[in-house]
């Protein structure tokens, strides 16, 4: 048996035995971590959009304009997974388009679409998850990363989206782009992950 | 006179480096503030909820921390347990060596600070880079992080580009924008390189296993994107009871910690990636680390485990802000340091008896606290302790003369009466090396003792 294992628990108890009563488990109301101004925002996709805006992620809700951006950005190569075809038609007037993510391109691919597991309204996030997003790589190494949100796929809070988490290893929240203030308390954008976050809402 | 080893710190510290963490300290509570009102209309409420959680979730660690083993067993995570920091160093050098692994990436963990991992991994010829750019400037420099969230904050741009040029990251460039995009480049080919990655956890849910990671620079992702292991050091008491406590501690933590909704990145991880999937550690360890933990869960100050690292505190803090992170000696700095740094340091306790004293308890850190821990208590309490100890007090003048004075009813209305003939005496001229330094700014009233007690027997003959 793992001796490590027992000793700490046997630590642990024999520190727990002291108290004459433990403090119970808190009950609370879903709703207790809610913002105050949630009440007033009917619509929870409007919501999603004007709070990813304010963290600095770009919302698109047509391809056309998202595409345009991208163009605009002078995106070289971008990585369109294959039954997107409509949107690899338009980024192909551009620039290249690759359906296919390798190890070997991790640098020369400089824009991603992904599909998203989901998004949250009330902090305008992206939800990834390895269902979604196979290679973590796709979502994280280029510059531009577009995620597709799927309208029916939003949740109102982050309480919602926490009850709601489906069975994945690997699910990962993005409220803005790879961001570091270390230097001299410095916003820079794009430090390790993207440096330019997006969403195209469909 | 002798000094508080953290006053003198704090008084031989360089001019620019102070100015640079009080602001930078400052800007932090400012931001703080500002989202927590702007959301909230009773935030000390959801704070006391929080402290619950935590107080209930440590008091329970025995039968959380066996949960949350049996959930990450069950989604194919390794679980191992480390009762000392040497411990847990092997136990991170066992599980790479075994796999032939030589390089490392590692994410920001405070834990991996307080067991010196990456000196033991060096010692046993594994390549350990620091992947957060404050934690690499760290490494590069041989320096210690002086804040918890701001490793760097006592570093300028200058520093920083000297630094790069003298690791080959290009020529001198001060541009903070210059600076992390080499530090962006020369970054993925370590992730791609990096056989493993090394990560911490802020929390760890019991009920469904999930760990989980903040930080705002992506950087944890790429530990575990290319990476083929990933091994998670853990604190035992970072267990929550389940996913719903999420909620309210990650909405306080990222507000507390930088004045954000959430943190950029926030990773849900809670086993290995599947083995058709292109990218993803194939193994995951957690191991969880006691290290003096379950002695403090013992003590009187066992409140100090709710602490979900967010260094609010630090921030907020009249000490911390003039004295700097390095002054405390210690992985932890500012109010929750000087509580935790002593404990942690077990045998070693009266070593680092004398933080508990670097504090005015003006009672800030308990004010802005995500779990309402209640600091001031707490140093009371390790003042106490080191007094029990006779751990050394620089600074505090003998106080066993007075102590006589004030216990016995006759001497002290003796001298309340005779002090009188101190009116006399020119005080800035005795040699009192304990007053001259106040009585260089201030002057002494008119010795009036004995007054009340006259007039206190005056009125009852009446």
């Amino acid at each position: 048996m793992n001796t490590a294992r027992e000793q700490i628990l046997a630590n642990i108890r024999s520190a727990l035995t002291v108290l004459p009563e433990r403090t119970a488990r808190p009950t609370f109301p879903k709703s207790v971590s809610e913002p105050q101004w949630l009440a007033s925002e009917a619509d929870t996709i409007a919501l999603f959009q004007k709070r990813a805006t304010a963290t600095g992620t770009k919302c698109f809700t047509d391809m056309e304009s998202c595409a345009a951006w991208l163009r605009e950005q002078g995106v070289r190569c971008v990585y369109i997974p294959a039954p997107l075809t409509r949107l690899a038609s338009l980024c192909s007037e551009f620039c290249e388009v690759t359906a296919e993510y390798t190890r070997a391109r991790v640098n020369e691919i400089d824009a991603a679409f992904t599909p998203s597991a989901g998004a949250v309204a009330e902090s305008g996030t992206i939800i990834l998850s390895d269902e979604s997003t196979p290679d973590r790589l796709a979502a994280l190494a280029p510059w531009h990363h577009i995620a597709l949100v799927s309208r029916a796929e939003i949740h109102r809070t982050i309480a919602d989206a926490i009850a709601a988490m489906p069975d994945d290893p690997n699910l990962i929240w993005v409220t803005g782009p790879s961001k570091t203030a270390d230097v001299e308390g410095i916003l820079i954008q794009g430090v390790h992950g993207p440096g330019a976050q997006a969403c195209l809402i469909v | 006179m002798a000094e508080q080893k953290v006053e003198l710190f704090a008084r031989r510290l360089d001019r620019g480096v102070q100015q640079a963490v009080h602001s930078n300290s400052a800007a932090g509570t400012e931001k703080r503030y500002h989202s927590l009102g702007a959301d909230y209309s009773a935030p000390d409420d959801l704070r006391r909820l929080a402290g619950q959680i935590r107080q209930h979730a440590i008091e329970h660690m025995d039968t959380y921390l066996e949960q949350a083993e049996q959930s990450l067993k069950r989604q194919g995570a390794q679980v191992h347990f480390a009762v000392t920091a040497a411990d847990a160093c092997r136990a991170v050098s066992d599980i790479l060596q075994k796999a032939g692994a030589k390089k490392v990436v590692k994410s920001k963990s405070m834990i991996s600070e307080e067991i010196h991992l990456n000196d033991h991994l060096g010692s046993v010829g594994i390549e350990s880079v620091e992947t957060d750019l404050g934690e690499y400037i760290i490494q590069i420099d041989g320096d210690h992080p002086s804040h918890i969230v701001k490793p760097i904050i006592h570093k300028n741009r200058r520093d920083i580009a000297k630094s790069f040029e003298r690791e080959g990251l290009g020529d001198y460039n001060d541009d903070p924008e210059t600076i992390t995009r080499r530090a962006r480049v020369f970054m993925r080919d370590k992730y791609l390189q990096a056989d493993a990655g090394i990560t911490g956890a802020n929390f760890v849910s019991a009920e469904s296993g999930r760990l989980v990671l903040v930080t705002n620079e992506g950087n944890s992702r790429f530990c575990l994107a290319a990476p083929k292991i990933h091994i998670a050091l853990v604190g035992i008491e970072k267990v929550i009871p389940s996913d719903a406590e999420l909620a309210v501690l990650l909405n306080l933590l990222g507000r507390s910690a930088t004045g954000q909704q959430l943190t950029v990145y926030t990773e849900f991880i809670n086993g290995p990636a599947r083995t058709d999937r292109p990218s993803g550690p194939r193994e995951m360890h957690v191991i969880f680390v006691d290290n003096e933990r379950s002695q403090i869960l013992a003590s009187d100050c066992r409140e100090i485990l709710r602490c979900i690292r967010c260094g609010a505190c630090l921030n907020v803090c009249p000490i911390y802000r003039q004295a700097s992170g390095h002054a405390y000696r210690s992985v932890y700095p500012g109010p929750v340091g000087a509580v935790l740094s002593p404990l942690l340091a077990g045998k070693k306790f009266k070593e680092l008896a004398d933080l508990p004293k670097a504090s005015s308890l003006c009672g800030a850190c308990n004010e802005v606290c995500p779990v309402d821990i209640p600091i001031p208590d707490l140093l009371l309490k390790l003042r106490h302790r080191g007094h029990e100890e006779h751990a050394p007090s620089p600074g505090t003048p003998p106080m066993g003369a007075f102590a006589k004075l004030a216990s016995s009813p006759m001497l002290w209305r003796f001298a309340m009466k005779s002090n009188k003939v101190m009116n006399l005496v020119p005080l800035e001229k005795l040699p009192l090396p304990y007053l001259q330094p106040w009585l260089k700014t201030r002057t002494l009233p008119e010795w009036r003792g004995g007054e009340f007690r006259s007039w206190m027997k005056d009125r009852r003959k009446k």
